[in-house]
């Protein structure tokens, strides 16, 4: 029992000591809100984009290179996820419109899951130059940094999503029904209260427009946070280590994180896929009553 | 995006470019990234989602041919069981007809013999009454013929008289009724 309290004490005096020495000026500097650039047209998060989309099709050869009906190793772990990620959005949003957006959310999730964890491997952050700007401040400039810790990654995908939400949106609707479903009284009035419900639901049609036109920008925050967020926390750990001992031991504080990040690398893209599916389910729910 | 162009239209220009330099959010960049995700969505669709999903959709197609099949055979095998079942009454039904047939074959064989052994039995008794009456009856014509010339023969003996044979067959015939009387 003393044990124990003596080891709660001593990591809420370290925790307590962690941003003092994080922001003691020793040497350890903030991650940068933005993906730092390696030359004019690359930043360090394109770079492990790229390197993302190269572990995907190194994946994607190795599990449909012997494709066989009866499945062994890589191909029956890639026929599980992309079952399971089928199955999940066809409960979600009916076998219709799974089946026609499935190459958008599929690619969105496993994208987004990549990136993130691979925003995990060792050396992502960490192994970079020394830099000294205009002004005489010493930084610090990683080779490379996690894809969604990149807001211009993450306004790509949600973006994207809200250019094709529009698409699928008005063929499976109709021009007159999408704009019906956003601006037209939900329910059925008599012609004097149909009258009355005009402008009100005309007024919560302006309100249903701007939310439209936010979602994009959540969805890209959303990511980019979590993920930025979850990045700085590692580093902010790794900097609780005295200056002297950090070669050793910066990766002890933070290594209770990792699993932690791992669960929020995975959320992050359920709940990116998630919102992104029921967005385009509430807008085509007409259209899929129809198909049923 | 919308709503940064929608502040940037209302002139508030200065928070947009404040988000643009803190989050480093710039056109070239947003759409080298946009690039790199449609090349993603390419790669995955082409090497992944589509082989992968058509060797699901052909699995399941399998899969559904392979219940149809499995009904198909349930049903003959339940055809199979029915015929079985009534080839099986059907033979039953021969077998015990067959049985009863020969058991009364049998028995109306059994009766033959019997009535043979039965009309067998008598003739030889017949023969045999008719082989022992002929040597009863020779015996007693023997007897007879004997007894009538012993007779004979102590008459006249006795008497010292020659009999002749109407003597002797009155004699005789005496004798014999006294004998038989």
């Amino acid at each position: 029992m003393f044990r124990r309290k003596l080891i709660v004490s001593l990591v809420a005096w370290l925790s307590c000591l962690g941003p003092l020495w994080a922001g003691g000026g020793e040497g350890h500097h903030a991650l940068p809100l933005y993906a730092p650039q390696l030359n004019d047209f690359v930043t360090n998060s394109m770079v492990m984009v790229w390197l993302a989309v190269g572990v995907i099709v190194l994946f994607c050869r190795a599990a449909t290179r012997k494709m066989s009906l009866i499945p062994a190793g890589v191909q029956n772990f890639a026929e599980w996820a992309i079952e399971s990620l089928y199955d999940f959005l066809a409960g979600l949003m009916g076998d219709h419109l799974a089946k026609r957006v499935f190459w958008f959310f599929g690619t969105i999730f496993f994208f987004i899951l990549v990136n993130n964890y691979m925003g995990l491997v060792p050396g992502v952050g960490t192994v970079g130059w020394n830099t000294v700007d205009a002004h005489g401040h010493h930084g610090f400039t990683p080779f490379m940094r996690g894809g969604n810790a990149d807001i211009n990654m993450t306004a790509a995908m949600a973006f994207t999503f809200a250019i094709l939400w529009f698409y699928w949106a008005i063929t499976e609707n109709g021009l007159k029904g999408f704009l019906a479903h956003i601006f037209a009284p939900k329910g059925s009035f008599g012609a004097l209260m149909m009258l009355m419900m005009v402008p009100i639901f005309l007024f919560v049609g302006v309100l249903e427009i701007i939310s439209i036109a936010i979602r994009p920008v959540a969805l890209s925050f959303r990511l980019f946070g979590n993920i930025y967020g979850g990045e700085q926390t590692l580093e902010a750990l790794m900097a609780l280590i005295p200056k002297a001992l950090q070669p050793f031991l910066s990766w002890l504080p933070a290594f209770p994180f990792y699993f932690m990040e791992l669960l929020v690398g995975f959320v992050q893209a359920l709940v990116f896929t998630l919102l992104c599916a029921i967005f385009l389910k509430l807008i085509c729910d007409h259209g899929d009553e129809a198909h049923h | 995006m919308i709503t940064l162009l929608a502040a940037q239209a209302a002139g508030d220009a200065g928070i947009v470019e404040t988000i643009q330099k803190t989050f480093g959010l710039n056109a070239p960049f947003f759409i080298a990234q946009v690039i790199n995700f449609f090349l993603v969505i390419f790669v995955l669709k082409k090497f992944a989602f589509g082989p992968i999903q058509a060797i699901l959709e052909q699995r399941r197609a399998r899969i559904a041919e392979g219940e149809e099949k499995l009904k198909r055979i349930e049903k003959q095998l339940a055809e199979s069981e029915q015929t079985t079942a009534a080839a099986i009454a059907k033979a039953n039904e021969d077998a015990v007809r067959l049985i009863n047939e020969a058991k009364q074959g049998a028995a109306a064989f059994s009766e033959q013999k019997a009535q043979e052994a039965i009309s067998q039995a008598q003739q030889i008794l017949a023969k045999a009454e008719a082989a022992a009456k002929a040597d009863r009856d020779r015996l007693s014509s023997e007897l007879k013929r004997e007894f009538g010339r012993l007779v004979a023969a102590t008459t006249a003996q006795v008497t010292g008289k020659v009999l002749n044979n109407d003597d002797q067959k009155r004699i005789n015939d005496e004798a014999l009724a006294k004998i038989e009387g």
